[in-house]
């Protein structure tokens, strides 16, 4: 298998999949090259992020990638999710394969688009 | 360990015991090379003539008419090309759909200054003979189209084609690679000039495959060297691998009608279970005219590699119609031809059935099929793709 046993399990059973329908902000990104999508909705709590939910369209370690992704962001404050790095989900999933570098790129691409969601639509922020 | 189910028997085949038994010897007890004079050059001779006869009495050839080759991949480009080249310059006409040994083939006969028609095909997969026929041009010197598609199992109307090549005068090339010792395959009815087949499709081994040449058709060798089957493709034969070509023949003519009933029932059990269960799906290829043992399914925005790991996980070889390589997912060539829909197209999946797969094996299938594709269902974006 070329996929660690982590990314495997992410496949097999994702963690927080599915719409949210009140959440506080949303955000998705695209991988041009192949279509692959994926879409974070974020319910925040006093500046922090209480819940994350996914939903993603490609390969399996594009679903691996979003699922671990709510999980590794758990708790932490919006700004933190402005700042998301790939390397971090990556790491989270115990490594990808060369091809396939993308899935993260994609899931911090959304998560960082749905924080920036979430502060725009911050209640007291004038652009909300 | 769990239950394992290959369904991939257009890619590959498992070899069939009775072929390596006929094999074995010929790696350590003959082991003459066939074109030595002294006697263990002559067992190694016979065995490989006993193979071709055997070969050629499957076909209905001449054993003279058959080349052997290293793989499909060489008969094709030797098919094409050797029949292009013979003739120095001209017009080739072949379709969207061919596998890419013969269009990368056409491809290299382009950046020689060759014409070639890619001709369109049907939403079935099939090449219509009246573009064939309107593609024909004074200058035409091959026309080069498959038997069976590899991907959705479509067979070509080479019947019709080959008539008309054959009142054009114009020689015929076709990719059976994929039919060969599955369906009934008849150079003569079919006027087919040139024939690529393979042994690894129908349990033989791999690395042995042969291209038969009508006698008297004008054809330029692509492989130089000594004077091996009759100076048409140099190189030392495979005695062992044409050995076991010989009896995976053999052993087809004398299964091949049952298989291919007891093939098509599973299959058609497996599309009918898979229709029944899950939501947004297609069958791709047509309806009557196809492979035994071929389902080539769309799941609708589902991405196939994500069901290929899935059904992977299970135990489950199956193939994607789709391959992201680095990022950038190509869909297959064949569902483009034939105008399949992109977020149909990126979630198809190829099954191949075969000699070993059972009922319940395909009930399995259905099973996990439905399972995998709800769950990656269920992490979809509505609208994606």
């Amino acid at each position: 298998m070329r996929y660690s046993p982590t990314l495997v399990d992410h496949f097999l059973n994702p963690r927080n999949a599915g719409l949210m329908r009140d959440a506080d902000g949303s955000g998705s990104d695209e991988y041009a090259g192949c279509g692959d999508l994926t879409r974070f909705y974020l319910k925040m709590r006093a500046g922090c992020l209480a819940e994350a939910r996914f939903q993603a369209y490609g390969c399996g370690p594009t679903i691996a990638a979003a699922s671990v992704a709510t999980e590794l962001v758990a708790g932490r404050a919006v700004e933190d999710l402005l700042v998301l790095k790939a390397q971090e989900i990556e790491d989270a999933l115990d490594g990808l394969p060369e091809d396939r570098k993308h899935a993260a790129e994609v899931a911090a691409g959304a998560m960082r688009a749905a924080a920036l969601d979430a502060l725009r639509r911050r209640p007291g922020n004038r652009e909300a | 360990m769990n239950r394992r189910v290959y369904l991939d028997h257009n890619a590959s085949t498992p070899v069939h015991p009775e072929v390596v038994a006929e094999m074995l010897p010929y790696f350590s007890d003959v082991y003459g090379n066939p074109s030595s004079v002294h006697g263990f050059g002559r067992d190694a001779r016979a065995a490989v003539d006993a193979a071709r006869d055997r070969a050629a009495a499957f076909l209905r050839v001449r054993p003279e008419e058959l080349v052997f080759t290293s793989g499909g991949t060489e008969s094709d480009n030797f098919g094409v090309k050797g029949l292009a080249l013979a003739r120095g310059s001209g017009h080739v006409i072949t379709s969207r759909v061919e596998h890419h040994a013969v269009l990368r083939s056409a491809q290299a006969l382009e950046a020689q200054g060759f014409t070639v028609t890619y001709l369109p095909v049907d939403q079935y997969g099939m090449v219509d003979p009246d573009d064939v026929r309107r593609a024909l041009r004074p200058d035409t010197i091959a026309i080069s189209i498959m038997h069976a598609n590899s991907e959705v199992g479509t067979i070509q109307p080479v019947r019709a084609i080959g008539a008309l090549a054959r009142d054009a005068g114009v020689p015929f090339h076709v990719d059976a690679v994929q039919t060969f010792g599955k369906v009934e395959v008849d150079v003569h009815a079919m006027n087919i000039d040139a024939l690529s087949f393979s042994s690894h499709k129908i349990y033989g081994p791999k690395g042995i495959a042969g291209l038969y040449i009508r006698r008297g058709t004008k054809m330029v060798s692509i492989q130089h060297g000594g004077e091996h089957e009759r100076r048409r493709r140099a190189g030392t034969e495979n005695v062992p691998g044409i050995v076991g070509l010989g009896k995976a023949v053999e052993i087809r003519a004398r299964d091949m009608k049952a298989e291919a009933e007891r093939v098509s029932a599973l299959r058609d059990r497996m599309w009918e279970g898979i229709r029944a269960r899950v939501p947004d799906v297609r069958l791709n290829g047509h309806p009557t005219e196809r492979l035994p043992g071929t389902a080539n399914v769309c799941y609708r925005n589902v991405e196939s590699e994500s069901i290929v790991l899935g059904l992977d996980l299970k135990g489950i070889a199956v193939s994607a119609g789709s391959a992201c390589t680095a990022g950038s997912v190509e869909p297959s060539h064949v569902l483009v031809a034939m105008g399949v829909p992109l977020d149909w197209a990126m979630g198809a999946v190829r099954s191949s059935l075969g000699r070993s797969t059972t009922t319940e094996d395909v009930d399995f299938v259905v099973a996990s099929v439905t399972e995998v594709v709800s769950r990656i269902r269920q992490a979809m974006p509505v609208g994606a793709a």
